[in-house]
């Protein structure tokens, strides 16, 4: 039983990174007002652009990481064009940019033959006697270099969210537009930066899942963690700390199923595999019915688009 | 010092309309062209793929039509939903569980032979009802955003079919991820002519839909709805039963698209029947601006573009999901024309 839960523990935050930096990158977007439906799109981007960096450019894991979000963030400006300049609907917008994408994916992939080779990725990095700590040490501290830097990563986002110039203003951008406008922010710009750095942070959960994680790329290898993410940011209220513990709550859903079957637990597989969907939507639900979010919550132009011509 | 200035168009001419929908679909063809060049298939071929090989050959044409059933329901299914605001996006999710409820009553012989096929249809629009209810249901009552909660329920409902197909259902012939072949009398016939029934199905789905939506009563009340709930209510509109209406429909439609797969195509139950077919009902209602007669229209150009792209990922080695690349970048393209259907844009001279 404990070594059923320790390597659990073990396996939690490895699963709970992508669901994490998705989140995070898409809370950028959404405080800034701009509905980004695109996670699953883009995650798929930066899980290739990573396995590709890696397969064609013999880049190292680090290296190969950013070229995932690079990836991800050059694929953002079309999003960003479409939606913060030419102020498309963005529901339309993101779920077409999501097709784009898995298509794109699976044509690159296939054209370069990258899918389904095998790659070296990232490698643990044990923090000397930490790491043998009973139960804690291999869950917190034998893990790889983006776990360790999730947490800094979160800080840093979340002091420039809520604690610094910029991020007031992206917020206000987010909320009122027009008010920001007035006060002289420039809306398009930052509406135009927060999707290319959100979508660079989504891109590092997909890099992640390929480099990290699974080690290969596969065609549609994200399997709706992207909708998860979207699903987390509402439970998350769009903000940051709550996200990672969403985040974590959630990696500890996913690591629990191939534990089962490992543990020679007799449980139908592909019911076992439903369950990080269910979980989710029995969330979602749970968070309806508990009423926990409050109508404050969502930024309030979230989606709209700001037309400085119509201003009233 | 020059500067581009933005004017809101209130109205636009409809040549104006229809020169920059021609346009920017052109736009998108081209770029997808381009891809498809770039991805290593000789240019010569794409125009003989795609235009010769389809449209003048009778099997190929053939082929065309056969495929075009099932995305002409998915394609009005996903636009009869978007017109009630209702986010379907679980249209895979309603095919699977169609043809799963379809598969059951042909396994578990239910009713006479003569009535196999019309309870398999009624299976399949009872089971996708019931799919897109749970979510329709979440958003009334509980506001659970439905874009996602179709989306995760896809996952849900493809894990069940595994679970069948790997499970109780498998043909125990051969050890494939499939459920035995349907009897003779469970699959959708071919009509004299070489019509497939399933085309006529989907027609008069769509003409039922069109009368519906353009000359019935809850037609006009979808209008209001899809105006703005919230006015629609005020002016005595039934929102909640005409969402509801519509929705489930949606829902059946997807579902039969699952059924006429399975009955007319595949003769059985397979791990990938559905494959593309869930994002094409999406594009093809944005494209067709969510009219069910354009959808129709649309859905057949599609249709071209499946068959082509099977032509393609045999002889060309160019993955299937190049289909789905190019109609996301010509909705991408068509999307990004209606900016400026709404907007005017003007160099201005001088200081601004």
């Amino acid at each position: 039983m404990i070594d059923f839960v320790a390597s659990w523990l073990a396996a939690t935050l490895a699963y709970a990174v992508p669901y994490a930096l998705a989140a995070l990158g898409l809370i950028i977007c959404e405080r800034a007002g701009v509905l980004s439906l695109t996670a699953e799109g883009f995650m798929l981007v930066g899980a290739l652009a990573g396995v590709g960096a890696v397969l064609a450019l013999r880049a190292p894991p680090l290296a190969a990481l950013a070229v995932g979000m690079a990836a991800a963030a050059l694929v953002a400006v079309l999003f960003a064009l479409l939606v913060v300049v030419l102020r498309l609907n963005q529901v339309v917008a993101g779920l077409a940019m999501v097709f784009f994408c898995q298509g794109l994916t699976s044509l690159v992939g296939t054209a370069f033959g990258w899918t389904s080779k095998a790659i070296g990725g990232l490698t643990r990095l044990p923090l000397g006697p930490l790491a043998d700590l009973p139960l804690l040490g291999r869950a917190l501290f034998n893990q790889d270099i983006l776990v360790y830097l999730t947490l800094p990563i979160f800080a840093a986002i979340a002091w420039l969210l809520t604690r610094s110039m910029t991020g007031l203003r992206l917020r206000a951008v987010g909320e009122s537009p027009e008010a920001a406008d007035a006060a002289g922010v420039n809306v398009t710009a930052y509406r135009f930066v927060a999707v290319l750095a959100g979508s660079a942070l989504i891109g590092l959960a997909g890099a992640y899942i390929s480099v990290g994680s699974a080690k290969i790329w596969i065609q549609d290898m994200t399997s709706g963690r992207g909708w998860i993410a979207i699903a987390l940011v509402i439970f998350a209220r769009w903000r940051p700390w709550r996200a990672l513990a969403g985040a974590i709550l959630f990696g500890c859903i996913e690591s629990l199923v191939p534990r089962v079957a490992a543990a020679g637990i007799q449980a139908p597989r592909y019911v076992m595999l439903m369950l990080p969907y269910v979980v989710t939507l029995g969330v979602m639900v749970w968070m309806a019915v508990a009423r926990t979010g409050r109508p404050g919550d969502e930024p309030a132009a979230l989606g709209q688009p700001h037309v400085r011509e119509e201003r009233r | 010092m020059a500067r581009l200035v933005l004017d809101i168009r209130r109205e636009a001419s409809a040549p104006f309309h229809a020169a920059l929908t021609a346009a920017s679909v052109f736009a998108g063809l081209a770029i997808s062209a381009a891809i498809l060049i770039a991805a290593g298939v000789p240019p010569a071929a794409l125009a003989d793929e795609f235009v010769v090989a389809t449209l003048f050959d009778a099997q190929s044409l053939h082929a065309v039509l056969f495929q075009a059933a099932p995305l002409i329901m998915v394609g009005a299914g996903a636009a009869i939903a978007f017109r009630a605001r209702f986010w379907n996006l679980g249209l895979e999710g309603q095919m699977i569980w169609g043809a799963i409820a379809a598969t059951a009553v042909s396994l578990f012989e239910i009713g006479p032979p003569m009535l196999r096929l019309p309870l398999m249809f009624l299976a399949a629009i009872v089971a996708g009802m019931a799919w897109i209810a749970l979510p329709l249901l979440l958003k009334q009552r509980l506001a659970v955003n439905e874009i996602v909660s179709t989306l995760l329920l896809n996952y849900v409902a493809l894990n069940v079919l595994l679970h069948l197909l790997y499970g109780a259902w498998a043909d125990p012939k051969d050890s494939f991820p499939h459920s035995p072949l349907y009897r003779g009398f469970e699959r959708l016939p071919e009509l004299p002519g070489g019509i497939s029934s399933a085309l006529v199905l989907a027609l008069a789905a769509v003409a039922a839909l069109a009368w519906l939506t353009l000359a019935s009563r809850f037609g006009f009340h979808l209008r209001f709805v899809q105006a703005g709930p919230a006015v629609a209510r005020s002016l005595g509109v039934p929102v909640l039963g005409v969402t509801v209406a519509a929705t489930l429909l949606s829902g059946s439609l997807a579902a039969s698209a699952g059924f006429v797969i399975v009955a007319a195509q595949e003769g059985r139950l397979t791990q990938s029947f559905f494959t593309g077919y869930g994002v094409s009902g999406v594009l093809i209602a944005f494209l067709a601006r969510n009219n069910p007669a354009a959808a129709a229209i649309v859905a057949l150009l599609v249709a071209i573009l499946f068959a082509a792209g099977q032509n393609l990922q045999v002889f060309y080695q160019i993955p299937f999901a190049m289909v789905q690349l190019i109609q996301a970048i010509v909705v991408i393209a068509a999307a990004a024309a209606d900016f400026f259907l709404r907007h005017r844009v003007r160099w201005v001279k001088g200081i601004g």
